[in-house]
């Protein structure tokens, strides 16, 4: 591929990036109207995924105590839940719809901050814990529905087997391990009962990492979004049960074909109508690598194109810090850590100091909220200081 | 020009400015300067205290929405200061007035203006003008700076 062709691929990349930056704050916009913007819900897609993720959990505890993992009782005792146990059947309708909240809250959070920027320079690494916590999500949908070991559950399992011996050389061992033997038995329940639970638990791990270079992150939606979305959930679970597909349990001799869709989770399952397994294989790893790229491969122009300001990584000045911790607060990505002090600052206020503030400058992305933090003039960006901004005012004040 | 000067700390995120500045000042109010910031998180109040005292009639910084800040808790930590200023100044007699927290995003500019002209008619029916002084105030130096902080 020649240069010429590059540019103009990035560019017409940028373009569209640029009319999605524009759709999206339009949006923001009309939404606004409607909502005061504490109340947006795009601004708490975040928190309503995690809100999801934890009804998740809260009924999945309960379902669990309920399900006999094994290929004669499993059906069998999800029956027995849905029908007899009190509010088991809503129980099971609020995981069901709860967990499609959580595809779709998560897919929003991704689109949006894929769309207005918030992944580029110092801010990769929520974007990269966000990718992992998406493929775990998708595998723990899939492997949900294989647990209840009715004719879809088989159906699914029978592509995923077709998925895994697709990828060469390790697709034998896969099937093996998935399986626990050389076809399906009492074993491979208990494995997927694990590999629903155990990535599931994962997510928390991922989560942690995900948070771990923000700063007061909005981890849950304002009160009002949190009743509504549990209401919600419950009522779904009520107006429309998850038993009125009626798929009758699976049996040896069954060879079913079809199966009602769940576009949340079964979107790659439906491709394989059109496409051979292993195409559908490398289209869920190009996509899952291509978002792991986003954040390095796609910047759309240069800053200077961009017209973002380069104002470069915040500097502390030594002789003025008198280790308030108030740009440590203060900062948004955790990109400031306190020091103990190596000797005292110059100034009489940073006399008798005991820390001194230090900017890890692979975090700093360069917005000077810690320069608005320090009473003591001890942080300056180093393209934008702080004489200039007074020369500005100077300036403003006499013409 | 009888209008006294106004000046506004703008986020580079926020409102679009291209379509409504001309040469560093709003086209429909050219008595309202603007100084283009990274992120409204960046202005440090004693600029704002210092813009008074150089003789404008009112200062205000302008973030994007609120709970949208392209850096996240920019806005937010802004709203907070400009209210201790406001509340600092108010002992020095300072109209709370004087001193005013936008937030709109990029395609707002009509909204952005329209709170601009009522902030800039505010001040106007406001009775006495700013007191100008000299010369930079002592509060601008890091130990005085520290001791208003703390009271």
């Amino acid at each position: 591929m020649s240069t010429a062709t590059t540019d103009q691929a990035t560019g017409r990349y940028a373009r569209s990036m640029t009319a999605l930056l524009r759709g999206t704050l339009r949006l923001d916009v009309w939404i606004n109207r409607v909502y005061p913007t504490d109340f947006n819900p795009l601004y708490y897609t975040g928190g309503l995924s995690n809100l999801f993720l934890l009804t998740l959990v809260l009924s999945g505890i309960f379902l669990f105590f309920y399900y006999e993992a094994s290929l004669g009782s499993a059906f069998a005792s999800i029956q027995y839940l849905t029908e007899r146990v009190p509010y088991g059947g809503v129980i099971r309708g609020v995981h069901r719809y709860a967990a499609d909240g959580f595809i779709v809250g998560i897919l929003l959070h991704l689109f949006r901050n894929w769309f207005t920027d918030r992944y580029l320079f110092a801010r990769d690494n929520p974007w990269i814990s966000g990718m992992f916590l998406l493929l775990f999500a998708g595998f723990v949908g899939v492997t949900g529905y294989q647990l209840v070991w009715d004719e879809r559950a088989q159906l699914l399992t029978t592509l995923v087997v077709a998925m895994l011996y697709s990828i060469p050389a390790a697709g034998q061992g896969l099937v093996h391990l998935l399986l626990g033997g050389v076809g399906v038995s009492d074993t491979t329940l208990v494995r997927l009962l694990y590999l629903h639970i155990g990535p599931a638990s994962a997510l928390y791990v991922f989560l942690w990492w995900h948070y771990l270079r923000l700063r007061h992150p909005k981890i849950w939606p304002p009160g009002v979004w949190t009743l509504f979305c549990v209401g919600l959930v419950f009522l779904l679970a009520g107006v429309i049960p998850v038993t009125q597909d009626a798929i009758p349990p699976s049996a040896p001799a069954a060879r079913p074909t079809q199966f009602p869709m769940d576009v949340f989770f079964m979107l790659p399952f439906w491709l394989m109508n059109i496409l051979p397994a292993g195409g559908v294989v490398a289209l869920l790893v190009l996509l899952f690598v291509g978002g792991l790229a986003i954040p390095y491969l796609s910047r759309r122009e240069t800053p200077a194109q961009m017209e973002v300001r380069h104002a470069g990584v915040a500097q502390v000045v030594d002789g003025n810090c008198t280790g308030c911790e108030l740009c440590y607060y203060d900062c948004p990505y955790n990109a400031i850590v306190m020091v103990p002090s190596p000797g005292p600052g110059l100034t009489k206020a940073a006399a008798n100091r005991t820390l001194l503030a230090v900017v890890i400058e692979s975090r700093c992305v360069e917005c000077g909220i810690c320069i608005g933090a320090c009473p003591f003039e001890a942080l300056e960006l180093p393209k934008l200081m702080e004489r200039d901004v007074l020369n500005q005012v100077n300036l403003a004040m006499q013409t | 020009m009888t209008e006294p000067t106004v000046v506004g700390f703008i986020c580079d995120w926020s409102v679009d400015l291209k379509p409504l500045t001309e040469g560093g000042h709003l086209r429909e109010l050219p008595h309202v300067r603007i100084i283009r910031v990274p992120c409204s998180g960046f202005v440090r109040p004693s600029w704002l205290e210092e813009t008074l005292t150089r003789g404008a009639a009112g200062v205000f910084v302008t973030g994007c929405p609120y709970g949208d800040c392209l850096n996240r808790e920019g806005n937010f930590l802004m709203r907070d200061r400009i209210e201790q200023l406001q509340r600092r100044l108010q002992r020095r007699r300072v109209d709370p007035a004087r001193l005013g927290m936008l937030a709109f995003g990029l395609h707002d500019g009509p909204g952005f203006l329209a709170q601009v002209k009522a902030f800039v008619e505010r001040i106007a029916s406001l009775p006495a003008p700013a007191p100008a002084r000299g010369g930079r105030p002592t509060v601008a130096q890091p130990a005085a700076a520290s001791e208003g902080d703390a009271s």
